[in-house]
Formats: structure tokens, sequence, C-alpha cells
């Protein structure tokens, strides 16, 4: 499949919507200098193609003191596929890749006490069959991190799709 | 106005709603919930500004171009892990960067556009910074879960 065609149009629109998507359709062209008719037409291609998403993020329910740990796991690699699946069923845990390194699974997981997250790593996904070893990492100090930047994966494609 | 408040009823319908579509009016959401455009508009404004609530577009690293994603734990050796990391946050192919506790100091999360951007990274930028002693990575090689509608919300986050 080859890459869709993003042109600098996409992306002043992509930077406008990051940063309050609840601008209206008219503002955006105005500021632009384009029409309505284009801003909304490109939204819903960009939506489309799984480029960009809308979304309330909330802090609510996260502990002020909400801290993110890396947790790599080791497994049987002929079963890599599957314990991914298994492990993204987790709710605490934000993000499962699958890796080439010293860990098969890489998950960030945001936590707000050690032992929910010490219950993750060491009791759920420990007990999976396949996994072999966990290694847990907490992030103490998060000095940058580009959080409008994301891999928006099926499930949000399909969602946006629906609209 | 005190900035903290209980979370009610009320606010949880209007983020379901846009998280159904982020997009939609402040009339939409009101037509749906029962309530005024000015009701709804006020509460989204005070969820905003207590930072408990951001809507935006998110956009995918495909649409930045960026095909390659790894992740890479770093030692530090004779230098500050605190400056080392200071620096490294510097260059625009890391986009995550964390000091970390365990076998490693600094956890790095680096978009490539190609593979070939890597050696100018390695050997024209990573290795200008002091206090590198090694350097180890993982190559995301599928993304299963990326989950990103619940987040602290803090200083870096306001537009």
């Amino acid at each position: 499949m080859s890459a869709p065609l993003i042109d600098a149009l996409d992306h002043q629109l992509i930077e406008i919507l990051s940063k309050d998507a609840r601008i209206s359709n008219r503002k955006i062209a105005a500021d632009l200098g384009v029409t309505e008719g284009t801003v909304r037409g490109r939204i819903k291609r960009l939506q489309q193609e799984g480029m960009i998403a809308f979304t309330a993020i909330t802090s609510f329910g996260l502990a002020n003191s909400a801290k993110l740990a890396f947790i790599g796991v080791q497994t049987d690699v002929d079963q890599v596929k599957q314990i991914a699946a298994e492990i993204a069923e987790l709710p605490m845990v934000n993000a499962v890749l699958i890796t080439m390194g010293r860990f098969n699974i890489l998950t960030f997981c945001l936590f707000s006490e050690l032992d929910k997250l010490h219950a993750v790593a060491s009791d759920q996904i420990l007990a999976i069959k396949g996994v072999h070893h966990v290694e847990t990492s907490i992030a103490v100090k998060t000095v940058k991190y580009n959080s409008r930047i994301v891999k928006i994966t099926k499930d949000e494609k399909l969602i946006a799709s629906d609209k | 106005m005190s900035d903290d408040f209980p979370v009610d009823e009320m606010d949880l319908a209007i983020v379901e709603q846009l998280r159904i579509n982020g997009r939609a009016t402040n009339q939409q959401i009101a037509d749906k919930l029962e309530l005024t455009a000015a009701t709804v508009s006020a509460r989204i404004r005070r969820m905003e500004k207590a930072d408990k609530l951001r809507v935006v577009a998110v956009s995918d690293f495909a649409a930045h171009g960026f095909n390659v994603l790894m992740e890479v734990a770093i030692e530090v050796d004779g230098r500050a892990a605190s400056e080392v990391v200071d620096e490294l946050s510097e260059f625009p192919e890391v986009f995550a960067a964390h000091l970390v506790t365990g076998r490693y100091d600094i956890d790095l999360l680096i978009a490539l556009h190609e593979f070939d951007d890597l050696h100018d990274l390695l050997l024209s930028k990573f290795s200008q910074v002091r206090g590198i002693r090694s350097m180890v990575p993982a190559i995301a090689v599928d993304v299963i879960k990326y989950k990103f509608d619940v987040a602290p919300i803090d200083a870096r986050m306001k537009a």
C-alpha cells in the first residue's frame, strides 16, 4: 500500500486541530484562506485514511501522581502476536509494541500505586503462558513527550469512518 | 472559581459525546443530552481550564512521514543523567525522553522517516552528546495497542 499524500495544507490543518479540535470549519477556513468545503473535505479524508483521530483526553481517574512505566517482556518467539494481544486486554496497559531487540514485547503502563504496577507486571503478564521474563522500568521524570503524534490503530480508524 | 471540582454525571455525559465525535458542535451535544448549548460550552471550558480535559486531533506517525519507530535504552557514565537527557531531547527525532529506574538511566522513543536516517542520528548527533556509555535499541515491528485518551494533562499539553 502506497503512503497517502499529505500536503502542506493538510499539515496546517493538523497543526491547528492538534491544539484545539473544537474550532469551527468556518474559523479554520478564514485563517487558512480556503473555503469551508475544502476544510470539511480535507478533515474527512484525513480521518478516513487513519491519519488523524479526534479525541477527548481526560485526566480524571488518574491521581495527580500518575506515573509511567515501561514493561519489557521476553516470550516464546512463535507466540509473540498472541501474547501481545492478551497483554493489550489489560486495562492499565496503554500501549503494546512488538519489538526486535532485548524484548519481544514492550508495553507502556500508567499507574498510580506501585503495588498495582507490580500486579500487572509480575502477576498478570508473567502468568501468561509463553512469557519467560518481565523487566519493569519506571519513568521518574518526563523530559519530553509529544502526545499529539500517535499510532492510530484499526479500532480508531473504524470509529473515525463510522462518523 | 476553584480549579479543582468534582466531575459530575453531566460532565461525563459531555465527555462521552466528545469521544464519539470531538468536533460535534455545542448545539449538537446539547440536543442529545437535553441541555442548552451555553451549559455545554461552560462545562467544557471549566474542565479544560482545570486541566481535566483536552479535545484535540492526534495524528498518526505516518502523517508525518515517520515509518520507523524504536525505543532506545541508554546507560550514562561520568555525567549526570539529567544533563544527558536534556541534550538528547533537543533532537527532533526524539519524541519522548524519560529518566528511568532500573538497569538503564534514560529511555527514548525515536521516530525516523527511514532506516537510513539512523546513520546521521547516531554518528552526527548522539555521538556529540557526552556521557553516553551504551545504547540498546528495540525496533517496533508492530503496534498492537496505542491508547491515548487518558493521560495526565499538564503544562506541556497546553495549546
